[in-house]
């Protein structure tokens, strides 16, 4: 009787704990997507004494992160009545009721203990405002004004793990080509926040497809000078550019497999067929050839999984093949042009552009349900459409804002946001892959 | 007035250099006959132009195939860089594989037309090297081609 009495009050207290946490989780994957409210408790150095310094500064650098997250609303300190100036960082000195009043599910306080300037340490906490309980917290140590867009990247990287069960977004950079000009490009990275902004070729001629090995060493690329196609592959590890040309005509759109190799459209007769290379970039072996053309393949995390585009029907269309048996399955089945493939990281979805009468539009293909769904309106053309490694977030490119440029928005579609590239046309965006780097 | 002679002189001396390099300048020494340069000038001069999102010579562009072809084997010394193009439409992954068709194509026909092989290469610049800026037909038409450009004589 004393033994069930224990496993009743262990199994209550697993139903409490499990029902206060699926009360916060949010599910970005299903059609419902939930709304979560989020407050900022204003950072402290001590009991009502607010850090003015980097505490300020990271404070925003949270808020813009966070603004990102579609299904992410931030409580207007306007809306705590009493206001966010707390006297402590945790129970039981924090007052949660002011912010569950102001409608907020989650609270995120920030504690300098030896202040905020210098190099300091800095304590991060989320919690749910409802039971006060703690969804997680950090230390940052040894934090100077400099780390403050990284300690910022990776709390919200682990406050989305904690929400959505993925945080790759914010461990992410982005590759993207930038044009200067005809025939001239070059490879640059950026995080999706727009921080971190550099450019890591600088090579005449036209880069195009970058893309990036799963350890994030390398980043491969199409290259196009007047005479030759070559593949271009930036080494992270010493900064240097090597050019690789290959018997033939092109180098089409480059795609590392999760084993580190590399896929690349490349002549081999009348059209061009889709190759594995091996670590050295040599050809390996053919993934797809028929007598149309086939290129821009890509794959899910297994690698089991490709989506290319092939004109053996006519006109480009998305076709997924099954490495394993061989077998070829029709993606896109509406409109006479969709290409520019890539398929989530969990294999379920492709997502591909297809040309419109007024430009191009991103399309996603459920291939569980065979349900598609338009998820980009324009104006302009939106093309080039990447998966995140959550297969959540989408980066394409578009020229509604005049001048191409890279755009964020969801599997569900819904409102795109510019990621700030420093000026000049921007294209081809693609993710790393922090999962596959952990 | 000897001062103003040496350097009257002097600029005399310049003038007539840069006149020299004028001189080989006009007279540009390329090792061409004339005929070679306007043969080199019919190769270059007219392009091939297709369809959207085709490959296939179109029946009025065989005449200026075949004159090509006549020339290219009478002046066994060329080599003639195939340039296949595509119009803004297309995306560019695709582009550049339909441009390698293109650029295919009259490669093709020309080797058919007894071409050494060894005299043509090709290239593919897909959408990234317009011949004409802007939308509309008009523009997407003119870009849609096949350049030759001889890269050795």
């Amino acid at each position: 009787m004393k033994k069930i009495a224990i496993f009743l009050a262990f199994g209550l207290w697993m139903a409490c704990t499990d029902a206060a946490w699926a009360a916060l989780r949010v599910d970005i994957y299903g059609p419902g997507q939930n709304i979560v409210n989020l407050a900022l408790a204003t950072p402290i150095k001590g009991a009502q004494n607010e850090a003015a310094g980097m505490g300020q500064n990271l404070q925003q650098l949270v808020e813009q992160n966070l603004n990102i997250l579609p299904f992410m609303r931030l409580t207007s300190p306007k809306a705590v009545l009493g206001g966010t100036l707390m006297a402590g960082y945790e129970p039981p000195n924090f007052d949660f009721k002011r912010f569950q009043l102001a409608g907020s599910d989650i609270v995120v306080t920030t504690f300098w203990p030896d202040g905020d300037s210098g190099t300091k340490t800095v304590q991060m906490r989320a919690f749910e405002t409802n039971t006060g309980g703690r969804l997680f917290g950090k230390v940052y140590e040894r934090v100077t004004s400099k780390d403050l867009p990284e300690v910022a990247d990776r709390f919200c990287a682990d406050l989305l793990e904690v929400l959505t069960g993925n945080g790759a977004f914010f461990r992410s950079t982005l590759a993207f080509v930038k044009k200067t000009g005809i025939m001239s490009a070059n490879v640059w990275l950026v995080k999706p926040t727009g921080r971190d902004l550099r450019q890591i070729t600088n090579m005449p001629g036209e880069a195009l497809s970058p893309a990036w090995s799963p350890d994030g060493r390398f980043v491969v690329f199409s290259h196009i000078d007047p005479k030759s196609h070559a593949l271009g592959i930036w080494d992270h590890s010493n900064g240097k550019v090597q050019r690789i040309r290959f018997p033939g005509n092109v180098v089409i759109g480059p795609a590392f497999m999760p084993d580190n190799k590399v896929a690349v459209a490349l002549s081999n007769g009348k059209y061009p067929v889709i190759f594995q290379l091996n670590h050295v970039f040599q050809k390996e072996r053919v993934l797809e050839q028929s007598d149309a053309i086939n290129v821009s393949p890509t794959f899910d995390r297994t690698g089991t999984k490709m989506a290319f585009t092939s004109s053996r029907l006519g006109g480009p269309q998305i076709f997924l093949k099954d490495l394993g048996s061989g077998s070829i399955t029709r993606v896109s089945k509406n409109g006479s042009y969709n290409t520019e493939a890539n398929l989530s990281h969990d294999g379920t979805l492709v997502v591909y552009s297809r040309m419109t009468d007024f430009g191009h539009r991103i399309f996603v293909q459920d291939m569980i349900t065979g349900a598609e769904r338009q998820i980009s309106f324009g104006p302009g053309s939106d093309e080039q459409p990447s998966f995140c490694a959550d297969s959540y977030f989408i980066a394409f490119a578009s020229s509604r804002g005049g001048g191409r440029g890279i755009y964020l928005t969801t599997r569900h579609g819904g409102d795109a946001k510019q990621v700030p590239t420093g000026g000049g046309l921007a294209a081809f965006p693609r993710w790393s892959m922090p999962a596959a780097q952990k | 007035m000897k001062r103003f002679a040496l350097i009257l002189s002097l600029v005399m001396a310049l003038a007539a250099g840069f006149g020299c390099a004028k001189k080989t300048a006009d007279s540009y020494d390329d090792g061409l006959t004339p005929e070679m340069r306007a043969a080199i000038q019919q190769i270059t001069d007219a392009r091939v132009y297709f369809a959207f999102d085709k490959f296939d010579i179109k029946p009025e562009y065989k005449d200026l195939l075949r004159n090509k072809a006549d020339l290219i084997k009478k002046y066994a010394s060329i080599r003639v860089r195939i340039e296949g193009n595509c119009d803004e439409r297309g995306t560019q992954e695709y582009n550049l594989a339909l441009g390698e068709r293109r650029a295919r194509a009259a490669y093709e026909y020309l080797v058919t037309l007894g071409v050494n092989p060894g005299q043509l290469e090709m290239i593919s610049y897909g959408k990234e090297n317009p011949a004409v800026q802007g939308s509309g037909e008009s523009a997407w038409s003119k870009n849609r081609r096949d350049d030759f450009r001889v890269v050795a004589h």
